[in-house]
């Protein structure tokens, strides 16, 4: 089962920022999308999840999204913004609470609970959301979408996360935490697709990646396919050079090398 | 640390304690119901009339007419209007994601007062046909077709890509209010004599003018419109995130918005066409309860009916006996207990409007 796109365009007036990018994300996988700042990459999920009005089709386990409900999509996906605005004080909990509302609620009550437990923030369910600090808020937001799609794979289907930078305000270790549970969701047979900012957690976790540049695709395949010098100095405007330690020649990690270090 | 995860091992839960004080405001409004029946002008008393009744003695005249025609009425009314200005606080509330969201404050209440003045002073030109299918209805409905104008205008002007913007909801409700009450200052000019006297009363923000007529009138419009609320509850939590976040957990968003401007401008109307303005039960009720029992709109919304009904039944027995035997305008009533209220909730939390 995937996540596909076809042709996906959008236009923000007459700014285009986004155009013909075809994504084929797997369920089993965890599918990164990076590239430069402003590059479409939270406009491609925006397309993706329905959120902005768009050129091409989105194809969700074999369905056209067009026309499908709003409950129906999510039941089969679960959404991460890069950043979420609460209004009136609910508590942790009860935020998490929200995400669980679309049609698994049936006898999993603890689930938030779990979803809580799982991003390490169990001990403050009771707390007012917006008391939290940014790092905390995300962990929580990714609870709630946790608690959305509980189980990866309902009736055979499987189901997907799709997380814009799910990692961009958390600590070292945090960051690890996030990762291992979207690769942890993928291995248990649903799918990911997350936009990153950082290009060794990506080598870390991504099974394939999507370059973005300008709002058009760039490259994609395996991080090791696409994580090279050539695409991402392209992608990037900027050298950039990518080192393989000799213990793990599999795991490229990207290291940025001044002009004037570099001699360039 | 021991104490923290003996805490959450067993979470105190908002949801619980709501359902609880649910079931005690509906105990509250019963007794204030009682209260309003015992207490006014005559010197009858539902304990005097439940003894006489118990003990099989017939009510005289005067009793039956204190009873039933002057005081269920009202309080048939001060409940209705009471439920209705809460609800639709509460759903104004959720729908702008904003505590300060008032029908009251941000114009919505002048402009539903603006069609009821229009279907008073012009009411006389429309085609007999239609003033004979609306009869009673028409001030009502009017009421509610300006309220309803006037949150679309609103939500247009005050939201983008939806999220709102407090500052501008606030501004372009004053502008609002502002164009409502001048075109109702022109209509009043326009108005002859029988009309003026209508208006006089109607605008003074009081339940004195009860009726059964009254009370039939705006009866479908607060049923259907509270109703509507009530519904809600999921949908105006899932907005608490933000259009896009609540579309993306299985809310109608666009069916959520459309229902709840028209619960809104329904409860508006008609608590605005029977009553004229009563301020500040919109505001103070959910803000009170969301203090108590958290922003859980499944819970606030039909907690809200319950207490706004309480307190405006309250407000008006206090209304009737402060100065008795003359009466106070319920609206001064509830402006007075309820802008103090209305400014420590700003006091408390400055951010509100610092967004
Ligand atoms: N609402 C908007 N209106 C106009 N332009 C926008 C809007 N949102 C994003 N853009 C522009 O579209 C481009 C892509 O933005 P975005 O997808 O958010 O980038 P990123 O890859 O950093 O997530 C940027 O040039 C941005 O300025
Ligand atoms: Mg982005």
């Amino acid at each position: 089962m995937r996540l596909e796109t076809e042709d996906i365009g959008v236009r923000y007036g007459r700014h285009e920022a986004l155009g013909g990018v075809n994504l084929r994300a797997r369920a089993g996988e965890v599918t990164a999308i990076v590239g430069p700042n402003g590059s479409g990459k939270s406009t491609l999920l925006g397309a993706i999840t329905g959120t902005l009005p768009h050129a091409g089709r989105v194809i969700l386990n074999g369905r056209d999204v067009a026309g499908q409900k709003p409950w129906e999509l999510a039941a089969q996906r679960a959404v991460l913004p890069q950043a979420t605005r609460l209004a009136f004080p609910f508590e942790v909990l009860e935020v998490v609470r929200l995400g669980q509302q679309a049609g698994t609620a049936g006898g999993r009550a603890n689930v938030p609970m779990q979803a809580l437990a799982r991003v390490g923030m169990a001990h403050y369910a009771e707390r007012i959301f917006q008391d939290l600090s940014g790092g905390e808020a995300q962990r929580v937001m990714l609870a709630r979408v946790l608690a959305q799609v509980w189980s990866p794979v309902e009736a055979g289907v499987p189901r997907w996360l799709l997380l814009d930078e799910p990692v961009a305000s958390l600590d070292i270790a945090h960051q690890l935490q996030v990762m291992e549970i979207a690769r942890d969701f993928a291995r248990a047979g649903g799918g990911v697709v997350t936009v990153m900012h950082d290009l060794n957690l990506t080598a870390l976790f991504a099974d394939r990646v999507l370059v973005l540049s300008g709002g058009r695709p760039l490259a994609f395949g395996t991080p090791q396919e696409v994580l090279t010098d050539d695409t991402l100095s392209r992608a990037y405007g900027c050298t950039l050079k990518v080192s393989r330690p000799p213990e793990r020649a599999d795991m490229p990690y990207v290291l940025p090398h001044h002009g004037q270090l570099t001699g360039a | 640390m021991a104490a923290l995860t003996e805490i959450s091992s067993r979470p105190r839960d908002r949801h619980a304690r709501a359902r609880a004080l649910h079931w005690a405001l509906a105990g509250v409004l019963a007794l204030c119901c009682a209260v309003s029946l015992q207490i006014g002008a005559a010197e009858v008393t539902l304990t005097a009339l439940l003894g006489k009744w118990l003990a099989g003695e017939p009510l005289t005249m005067m009793e039956r007419v204190v009873l039933f025609d002057i005081r269920l009425p009202r309080l048939a009314m001060g409940v209705m209007v009471g439920g209705a200005l809460a609800v639709s606080g509460a759903a104004m509330q959720g729908l702008f994601r904003n505590p300060l969201a008032d029908p009251g404050i941000v114009g919505v209440g002048a402009g539903a007062g603006l069609g009821a003045i229009l279907a008073i002073v012009l009411g006389t030109l429309l085609p007999v046909w239609v003033t004979d299918i609306a009869g009673n209805h028409l001030v009502p409905l009017a009421a509610f077709f300006g309220g309803w104008g006037s949150t679309l205008l609103l939500y247009r002007v005050s939201t983008r890509g939806g999220r709102t913007s407090v500052a501008t909801m606030l501004l372009a409700g004053i502008a609002l209010g502002a164009l409502a009450g001048a075109l109702s200052g022109i209509l009043v000019y326009m108005a002859d004599d029988q009309q003026l006297r209508d208006l006089t009363f109607w605008g003074l923000g009081s339940l004195a003018g009860a009726s059964w007529a009254k009370v039939l009138a705006a009866a479908p419009l607060v049923v259907l419109s509270v109703g509507a609320a009530l519904v809600l509850g999921r949908g105006l939590n899932g907005l608490a995130l933000g259009e896009a976040t609540a579309a993306h957990i299985g809310i109608d968003v666009q069916r959520t918005k459309l229902v709840a401007i028209l619960a809104v401008a329904g409860a508006t109307g008609a608590a605005v066409a029977v009553s004229g303005g009563i301020g500040f039960i919109g505001i103070v009720v959910p803000h009170l309860l969301r203090l108590a029992s958290g922003p859980d709109h499944r819970m606030l919304l039909p907690n809200a009916a319950l207490l706004g009904a309480s307190l405006l039944i309250l407000a008006d027995v206090i209304a009737r006996v402060i100065i008795a035997p003359a009466e106070l305008p319920i609206g001064i009533v509830t402006a007075v207990l309820g802008a103090p209220v209305f400014l420590w909730i700003l006091l408390r939390r400055r951010g509100l409007v610092d967004l």
